[in-house]
């Protein structure tokens, strides 16, 4: 690790104008450090100046609006969302995200915002080698070992998104506030997650003088019902193999509303269309639970090594609408 | 040797060193290093084979902080390894994996030293690399060593018999190819250390080792001193597991503060520890056995070849041992074994619990378990009418040592598998809500030399001294014996008070100084409570009877205790005597098999060890239970990944180690104590002992709950899935 600059942002403003005035490359904002220290430890990042977002405690909460929205400000750790009681109650898709992800000591430093942030696992990204997401000319667990990685091919990368919390906040249609030089914006978490190109190596559309402020989830459907799994090499502690959210609403014991995310499976999480247009308006039953989610993986291209992801991801997507739609605990 | 009434034997005893560990008290060698040291950064290879064309570190050495960059040059003998010095400990021409070691950096920060590191400007010519050992004994491979004109390090035959007119006259023949990987030791304390040069111009080596006398014996070598020259201590040793008997950095240490004349500080990251320092030998095993319909196993062939990577370490002892076992611990009529040890451009393996037996015995037991059933016959019932007993021929045609107690170790495992996991009755569906969690019972055997095999000269050497006025007041213990977490020193100091007849207290031990006190030999090969424990009893033994005769109120004695003698293979046949102990274990596994995502769980073990005789209760248990979690690391997790060379896994973030939810809620360990001949007290070894049946009594288990038999460890979820959808006959996932 290079030596660097510290200094605290005391507001969202303030970060926003150091970022701003900063050179090129020249600042990153810190929140838990979970991720970028990793990354500055292993020399993929070198940032001369680190901007401190921690004492920006206005960022630090989580609330549920008179609509009932919940707002997640980036600073909430993600312990504070697992045990939040409100939140489990109302959205319990989300603590069931965070539940397994790291250790509980990385979950209390962790943030929301920096975990939508972090860089893939990849063991090349991660590595020595110059690698086509480090700005190299190819992508070398695609003929590599590549049992972690994507099943979908959608970049020149096939590396794969480590978020748990991602997936269940696709599967909530949450949004995101970014606050930059201009003022605030407000994009879908869909849209805010996309896999590498040539121009944009990177998993996420965040300018460099933005800062991401608030997760917006916005109120369910009612009597909506979420799930996530995730299989682990491991019982505690790992990355996902795979994993699935689902959040289903029923009416008249029909499929009202339905999203289903896969991770672990390419680059960014994959909200599966294909899948909500099979269900709506069906009711759901064990059959129709199995053709859905051979329909989740239709599209998969698995890489040498894991073509195991392929069965896993089947089996988590029809797990994970059986048990948001109460079929299944 | 037998002293029945005993009150400091078997006791648990608790550890002394354990509250100073948790409470982070303890200094482990990273907590010696003071203000004032200078700091070293080694620049590594980074690359799996190349020629040096030009190595410049002018800009490294003009940069900010920086005391000396030293290379080849400035290595006085610049050759090293435990059995053979093959190993430079900075490589001048030819670098022949990707830790190996080019430059030392020695600058006045840690920071400075590894900015000045990356300046050292290497010009490579990068060889062709050979990362496979099957593709490394091709013709026209590319040579790890060119100078040896070959990769083949060792080739040792097993004859015994006439496997040919066997496998002629058997009733059942079969088949199999196994794999195993390599494994990391993954001790928590990584490497690091410091040294100085002392006032008698001695070099004094602060660090953590297995072996003081060895090391020591290795840096002399290399700075071309009088061993007596160099000091070798250890601070708390954070871990050992095999992975600290070849040096890593002692070395460097010395060089850095010989060269410098100031003290000098290294510590490595987990990255570089993991690239750096050897690894548990990858194995590839092809093997035929044959048995009649009465159950009569008689006839086994079989190749084993171990990727020895770059350098040779212990290879040639670890195939050895491997080649030993390809037959695992039952009498066999007729063996055919090759064993071979291979140069590659892999990180070099040597030494790791087990030594060469684990990877033998994962393919031996599973053969065994596969024979049984193709007789219809129980897997238990098999190996009891194969495994050693008393006087039994070892595969190199001589009987085995004295004190075999493989049967009543199977017996006492099967009497508890049947009252403890219900072994043997017919199972209700398994978990009748949840169809695709499946559970299977498994058993195996397993059996590993204590101590240094195949002729080499064994010894453990212990003094002590013994102070007091008309009664024996106290006792001063000297032996050079490493307690690398196993707690070594409190059974030492068990043995010595209840030889000398005197309380605990009353014994103080000097273990940590090689100019101090004398050479136990290693902590390693699960020896150190046979070989240094007796030492220390005949040397108590031998104080007292002069402190009887004294008039002064003080007595001496040195003893070195030497076991009976091993001998070296026949290079034709492989006969010999190639041990004097061995520890004799069984296993008996119940796993639940999810399906659907090929993820084994491994819900109870019992663990069955003859120790000859407990010296510390407590500590038997916890090795046990504690080699139990690298065990089920190295059959279910640990999946070190090397692509050309070049290890992907340098982190645990992706080299899965067990977590404590990983352990299976309930292990039970069983201790026999059927005494050895030789041992204190009657004891012998265990630390290994609990990693050698483990990974075939999980394949049993997995194959008893799914009908699918895995012969590649680690058996991850991906290899499971790819079995069952294999059997199942859709297309082979992975």
């Amino acid at each position: 690790m290079k030596a660097f600059d510290h200094v605290t942002a005391a507001s969202t403003r303030e970060a926003v104008e150091l970022l701003s005035s900063a050179a090129p490359d020249g600042a990153r904002l810190i929140a838990g450090g979970t991720d970028l220290l990793t990354l500055m430890k292993a020399d993929l990042i070198a940032p001369p100046r680190l901007i401190d977002l921690k004492p920006a405690s206005e960022l630090r909460y989580l609330r549920f609006d008179d609509a009932g929205a919940l707002h997640i400000g980036a600073l909430t750790t993600l312990a504070d969302l697992e045990r939040h009681p409100e939140v489990a109650q109302r959205l319990p898709v989300l603590p069931q995200s965070v539940r397994d992800a790291a250790t509980p000591q990385l979950r209390a430093l962790a943030t929301v915002g920096g975990n939508l942030l972090q860089r893939p696992r990849c063991w090349y990204y991660r590595g020595d080698a110059l690698c086509w997401l480090k700005g190299g000319s190819a992508c070398f667990a695609r003929d590599g070992q590549n049992k972690y990685h994507a099943i979908l091919d959608h970049s020149p990368c096939v590396a794969v998104h480590p978020s748990d919390l991602a997936p269940a906040l696709l599967a909530l249609d949450a949004e995101l506030v970014i606050h930059g030089p201009g003022g605030a914006r407000v994009l879908p978490v869909e849209s805010f997650f996309a896999a590498p190109t040539d121009q944009e190596r990177v998993e996420y559309r965040l300018a460099a003088d933005e800062v991401l402020a608030e997760i917006t989830v916005p109120r369910q459907p009612e009597g909506a019902r979420g799930a996530y799994l995730k299989v682990m090499d491991r019982q505690a502690w790992a990355f996902a193999l795979v994993s699935a959210a689902a959040q289903v609403a029923l009416r008249d014991g029909r499929i009202e509303h339905v999203r289903l995310v896969l991770g672990g499976v390419a680059n960014v999480p994959q909200r599966i269309r294909a899948v909500e247009d099979l269900l709506t308006g069906q009711e759901l039953t064990p059959k129709l639970a199995e053709q859905a989610a051979e329909r989740a993986v239709a599209g998969a291209k698995p890489l040498a090594h894991n073509a195991y992801k392929v069965p896993l991801a089947r089996e988590l997507a029809r797990r994970a609408l059986l048990a948001a739609t109460g079929l299944m605990v | 040797m037998s002293t029945p009434k005993t009150h400091l034997i078997g006791a648990s005893l608790p550890r002394p060193d354990a509250l100073g560990k948790v409470t982070g008290a303890a200094r482990y060698p990273a907590d010696l290093i003071r203000p004032g040291m200078l700091h070293l950064q080694l620049v590594f290879a980074q690359r799996p084979h190349a020629r040096i064309v030009a190595l410049d570190t002018s800009a490294a050495e003009g940069a900010p902080g920086v005391a000396a960059v030293l290379t080849a040059k400035d290595v006085p003998y610049n050759a090293h390894g435990l059995i053979d010095a093959d190993q430079p400990a900075l490589c001048g021409d030819v670098v022949r994996f990707e830790g190996d070691k080019v430059a030392l950096v020695v600058a006045e920060s840690k920071e400075q030293a590894e900015a000045a590191a990356k300046l050292v400007a290497v010009t490579y010519e990068d060889l062709p690399a050979v990362t496979d050992a099957r593709a490394a004994l091709a013709a026209g491979a590319p040579l790890v060593h060119a100078e040896l004109g070959t990769n083949l390090l060792l080739h040792i035959p097993i004859r015994k018999g006439d496997t040919a007119r066997a496998f002629a006259e058997a009733a059942v023949v079969l088949e199999g190819a196994f794999s195993t990987s390599w494994q990391e030791h993954a001790f928590l304390q990584p490497e690091a250390g410091i040294a100085y040069v002392d006032e008698q111009e001695r070099v004094v080596i602060e660090t953590a080792g297995q072996w003081l006398h060895e090391d020591r014996r290795q840096i002399a070598a290399m700075l071309q001193l009088p061993e007596e020259q160099v000091i070798v201590r250890y601070a708390a040793i954070g871990g050992a597991f095999g992975g600290r008997e070849d040096l890593s950095m002692q070395h460097l240490l010395a060089l850095a503060a010989w060269k410098l004349r100031r003290p000098v500080a290294m510590q490595w990251k987990r990255e570089e520890s993991m690239i750096a320092h050897h690894k548990r030998h990858p194995f590839d095993i092809r093997c035929r056995w044959g048995a009649t319909r009465e159950g009569r196993i008689t006839a086994v062939e079989a190749e084993v070849i171990a990727d020895g990577g770059a350098y040779a370490s212990t290879s040639v002892e670890v195939t050895k041992v491997a080649t030993l076992f390809a037959s695992g611990c039952y009498e066999i009529p007729n063996i055919s074994v090759d064993g071979y040890a291979v140069y590659t451009n892999n990180v070099p393996c040597g030494a790791f619990r087990g030594f060469g037996a684990p990877q033998a015995q994962f393919a031996a037991e599973i053969m065994v378990t596969r024979l049984a059933h193709a007789l219809g016959m129980d897997p238990v019932e098999l190996r009891r009418r194969n495994i050693y007993r008393e006087g039994s021929l070892e595969p190199t045609q001589q009987p085995l040592p004295e004190g075999v107690s493989a049967l009543p170790v199977l017996e006492r495992c099967v009497e508890e598998a049947r009252a403890r996991l219900r072994y043997g009755e017919p199972r209700e569906s398994d978990v009748p809500s949840a169809p695709h969690l499946r559970r299977g019972i498994g058993i195996a055997c397993g059996i590993k030399n204590v101590g240094y095999s195949f002729g080499y000269q064994e010894q453990s050497t212990a003094k002590v001294h013994l102070y007091g006025k008309a009664e024996l007041e106290r006792a001063v213990v000297l032996i050079g014996a490493a307690d690398v977490g196993q707690g070594a020193h409190l059974i030492l100091r068990q043995i010595a008070a209840e030889t000398l007849g005197i309380a605990l207290e009353q014994v103080s031990m000097v273990t940590d100084d090689s100019g101090e006190a004398p050479n136990a030999g290693s902590a390693s090969a699960s020896r150190m409570t046979l070989m240094g424990g007796r030492a220390v009893h005949d040397a108590a033994l031998a104080a007292r009877a002069k402190w009887s005769a004294a008039e002064e109120y003080e007595a001496e004695a040195e003893v070195q205790f030497h076991p009976p003698a091993t001998t070296p293979l026949d290079p034709m046949s492989g006969a010999g005597r190639p041990n004097y102990c061995y520890g004799y274990a069984a296993q008996a596994v119940e796993v639940e098999v999810n399906t659907l995502t090929g993820q084994v769980r491994v819900l109870r073990v019992i663990s069955v060890h003859d120790v000859g005789r407990a010296i510390n209760m407590q500590q038997v248990e916890g090795q046990i239970e504690g080699c139990l979690a690298q065990a089920v690391g190295y059959a279910l997790l640990e999946d070190f990944q090397v692509r050309d060379g070049h290890v992907l896994t340098p982190y645990f973030s992706t080299y899965l180690l067990p977590t404590a939810l990983d352990m299976p809620p309930e292990i039970v360990p069983v201790v026999l104590e059927l005494a050895d001949p030789n041992g204190p007290y009657g004891a012998r070894g265990v630390a290994e002992m609990p990693l050698v049946p483990f990974a075939p009594a999980v394949a049993a288990a997995i194959h008893d709950a799914t009908g699918v038999w895995l012969s590649q460890q680690p058996m991850t979820p991906e290899r499971v899935l790819a079995a069952l959808s294999a059997m199942n006959g859709q297309s082979t996932a992975g």
